[in-house]
């Protein structure tokens, strides 16, 4: 090429570091005006992190950007938006009391002024509907289903004249058909000359809409941009999850990782394990409205010992609210709850603890460690909540019990004094594993367990949970993964506002689950 | 009748000023319970300013730069050096009560209050009955009104509601958010020296130690009640006001037969009464309490 086009963005060397992490060591890239560009890789690998630099959130250690040929001063959203440069976050950052018209004037620039209600809705309607976004400008953004707010960040993010827009795993929480939709707006986005990089970790996706992909490993670029034609699924893989750790993997982990499986999941197929009466009963259960989540509507569950379990569903339609119910920590408005044959619906958390209810929490800082107690600390919280108030503790005992336990685990770490906040996220989560899966668990709700870990601790979580279920536990897997439920689950529930829409036993078809997860009329039961 | 509305103006508009002020600040997302101390702060200053300058403006102008550099103090404290907000703001009040009481020993020797020779101009005989309120209470619904449009009409107003409320968000669209709180409690500054220039200046014309007596905090809870919305928190603090009015014409009937300081307490009691309210109606205030940003990844 004699005299290529400017690139649209450009990185030259760019090194981010927190601290001592270094997220990024010297990425150089460059991304073809008016082309769909892909850039991929695991948790951990840069990804979010090369987004928010060209994005100007994050101030980069060291490196420059360009954009359209000029350089930009990194660091500045404003002067990266002046550029052109938007960026659409994994989860979204719009306002929750804001109406729909507020968010798009609320990031525009130029001329603002005096606006009355009516003007404002009146002055955005028109842009949304070009985006093909169909929704009320004076709906706030807490009453919109996931889908309509991604559009609404998408349309927000195209307030300006945007020249290259960054999506930063936009397909992590939508339903297949959802999927769809996106990457058709993506496409027209890209006719109307808008240079478009998504962030993915999906292969399939990537090889369904991408013009050229990079690949980002352990905050180094791979490879890349490769024009799609020029890769495979089974290269792509190898290059996302390094050859090393692609040889530690067998075929059914690397597939469910990177999601180069085909439509069919085959399921791990474990239900002849699955006998003897349900360790889990839930019965017409409904919750009371509260302001933390989806209510249930009338949940059936049962769940046997050897078995796992999975929740699929979009975002926020109850997943949280049900594993609050089986806590103890929702309040029913009717129904019972059943563990291990006792009822425990008027029991509190701490009794059904007793029976064997075990928990991996969603979120794995707030709600599964004290960051800033001892490892030692956090591992016997269960069993120190557990027994009489006026117990004495030898603390020596403890952790020496405590080192056995996380050794075990494999965690690593220093000494048990340390605070549970200096792990990362794979150790933290082992931490948890060796605290919530002992032998007396009967029931283990797992929530989001590999979010955010990385290809190996995501395999060793899925090792732990497949173990327990062969002991005989029960597991209730809840992801936001398709492609992780339908492999390590004997059935999926998929759950739609608050209430059970399907349940499906392996082979699964992605297809199906995923019309049972936006569509209330394909209310089907295997 | 006018003798109620009247009073229910005196008692009400420092109130409405200060509580303003915490609308902003609310807004922008600090809990500013260094209302009491700014209020005091602006009263003393006032006064002093009257008696140093003899000018009622130079000295609304004294107070107004003295509050909006205990705002930035204040700012400092939270924002750079990284303090609870709520101890940071009690801190600032404790430093306001007890820095006006010495200000004044200080400079006019031991005494416990100190009267100037005048106030906030009044509105005269034009206006009749109600010739007696100071300026400042008729500015009042117009500064009320031109909050209303700033935070609920304006791309300013919404910046600063995103900063509060998703910090991370506004950082999204290239705002600063703790440039956002700076200029918003500066605002709320001057808001605050206004409020405690027309307790001190407005009808009285003398500055005692001790004098706002929770009006800040009952400022704070109108916020609260009000739902941080500029006219609704006005119509909280109003509300306050007429049961304080109400509270003194019921000492008058009925002050032999209920005790006093039951009487004197009832503002107090509405104060909690509409708190309770409140978070009843809204199911509890999840406005932001502290600075933390989502981290990254």
């Amino acid at each position: 090429m004699s005299n290529p086009p400017k690139p649209a963005l450009e990185c030259r060397d760019v090194t981010v570091k927190f601290g001592d992490v270094t997220a990024l060591s010297d990425v150089a890239v460059s991304f073809a005006p008016g082309q769909i560009h892909a850039v991929v890789g695991q948790n951990g690998a840069g990804k979010t992190t090369f987004a928010r630099v060209a994005a100007g959130l994050v101030q980069p250690t060291a490196g420059a950007v360009d954009v359209m040929g000029e350089e930009i001063r990194t660091g500045h959203v404003s002067q990266s938006r002046a550029a052109g440069v938007e960026l659409v976050h994994q989860s979204f950052a719009l306002p929750p009391s804001f109406t729909v018209a507020e968010t798009m004037e609320f990031g525009a620039t130029g001329k603002g002024g005096i606006y009355s209600r009516k003007s404002l809705a009146e002055k955005w309607q028109s842009h949304l509907a070009g985006l093909d976004v169909q929704v009320d400008l004076n709906r706030r953004i807490r009453d919109l289903p996931i889908e309509t707010q991604q559009g609404i960040e998408i349309a927000r993010a195209l307030v300006m004249d945007a020249r290259v827009l960054i999506l930063d795993e936009p397909t992590a929480v939508l339903s297949p058909s959802s999927i769809d939709m996106l990457f058709a707006r993506v496409r027209r986005l890209k006719e109307r000359g808008v240079t478009v990089i998504l962030i993915l970790h999906k292969i399939r996706e990537v090889l369904g809409i991408a013009d050229t992909v990079t690949v980002l490993r352990g905050g180094r670029k791979v490879e890349g941009p490769l024009p799609i034609a020029e890769v495979s699924a089974e290269r792509l893989a190898n290059l996302i999850v390094g050859d090393a750790i692609a040889k530690t993997l067998d075929r059914h982990e690397r597939d469910a990782l990177v999601g180069t499986k085909s439509p069919v999941g085959e399921g791990a197929g474990h239900l002849e394990n699955a006998k003897g009466p349900s360790v889990l009963s839930m019965k017409a259960v409904s919750t009371r409205p509260d302001s933390e989540g989806t209510a249930l509507d009338s949940v059936d569950l049962d769940i046997r010992p050897g078995e796992i379990v999975g929740i699929a569903g979009v975002e926020g339609n109850g997943q949280k609210t049900l594993v609050r119910a089986i806590s103890a920590l929702a309040d029913l408005a009717s129904g019972s709850i059943r563990l291990a044959g006792n009822d425990v619906t008027g029991e509190p958390l701490a009794a059904r603890r007793a029976i064997g209810l075990r928990i991996i929490p969603f979120e794995r800082n707030v709600e599964g460690l004290s960051l800033t107690s001892s490892l030692w600390q956090n591992w016997s919280a269960r069993e120190l909540l557990q027994g009489r108030l006026l117990r004495l503790i030898r603390p020596s005992a403890v952790r020496e019990a405590c080192d056995r336990s996380l050794k075990d685990w494999s965690v690593h770490y220093h000494n048990s004094a340390q605070k549970a906040g200096s792990l990362s996220g794979g150790n933290a989560q082992k931490v948890i594993l060796a605290r919530e899966v002992d032998r007396e668990a009967r029931l283990i709700i797992a929530a989001q367990p590999t979010r955010g870990l990385d290809i190996g601790a995501t395999a060793f979580v899925w090792q732990a949970l497949r173990q327990a279920r062969d002991r005989g536990a029960a597991i209730l897997l809840i992801s936001s993964d398709l492609d992780e439920l339908f492999d390590i689950s004997d059935r999926v529930v998929v759950m739609l506002s608050g209430q059970v829409n399907g349940e499906f036993r392996a082979p699964f078809d992605i297809a199906s689950v995923g019309a049972a997860m936006t569509d209330a009329a394909a209310r089907t039961s295997a | 009748m006018n003798e109620i509305i009247i009073a229910i103006l005196r008692s009400g508009t420092p109130l409405i000023y200060v509580t303003l002020a915490g609308v902003i600040a609310q807004r922008a997302g600090v809990w500013n319970l260094g209302l009491e101390g700014l209020m005091i702060i602006g009263a003393c200053a006032t006064i002093v300013g009257i008696m140093l300058t003899n000018s009622i403006l130079a000295a609304i102008l004294i107070a107004i730069v003295i509050c909006v550099l205990a705002s930035i103090l204040l700012w400092f404290v939270i924002d750079r050096l990284k303090a609870n907000p709520i101890i940071a703001g009690l801190g600032l009040t404790g430093l306001g009560i007890g820095g006006t009481a010495l200000a004044v020993q200080s400079i006019f020797g031991s005494q416990a209050s100190v009267t100037a020779p005048f106030g906030i101009p009044k509105l005269g005989p034009a206006f009749g009955a109600y010739g007696v309120l100071s300026i400042s209470v008729a500015a009042m619904p117009f500064v009320v009104f031109g909050m209303w449009v700033l935070l609920r009409r304006t791309r300013f107003g919404l910046r600063l509601a995103a900063c509060g409320e998703h910090p991370f968000a506004a950082r999204s669209v290239g705002a600063n958010p703790s440039r956002m709180r700076l200029v918003a409690l500066s605002i709320g500054g001057v808001l605050c020296a206004i409020g405690g220039a027309e307790l001190a200046a407005g009808s009285l014309q003398f500055f005692a130690q001790g004098m706002t007596a929770g009006r800040g905090f009952m400022a704070f809870a109108a916020v609260i009640f009000g739902a941080s919305h500029p006219v609704g928190a006005t119509f909280a603090a109003l509300f306050f006001a007429v049961v304080g009015a109400l509270g003194i014409r019921a000492q008058l009937m009925f002050g032999d037969k209920i005790p006093h300081d039951l009487l004197q307490a009832l503002p107090y009691l509405a104060t909690v009464f509409g708190v309770w309210l409140s978070g009843k109606l809204r199911g509890g205030t999840k406005a932001a309490s502290s600075f933390a940003e989502l981290k990254d990844q």
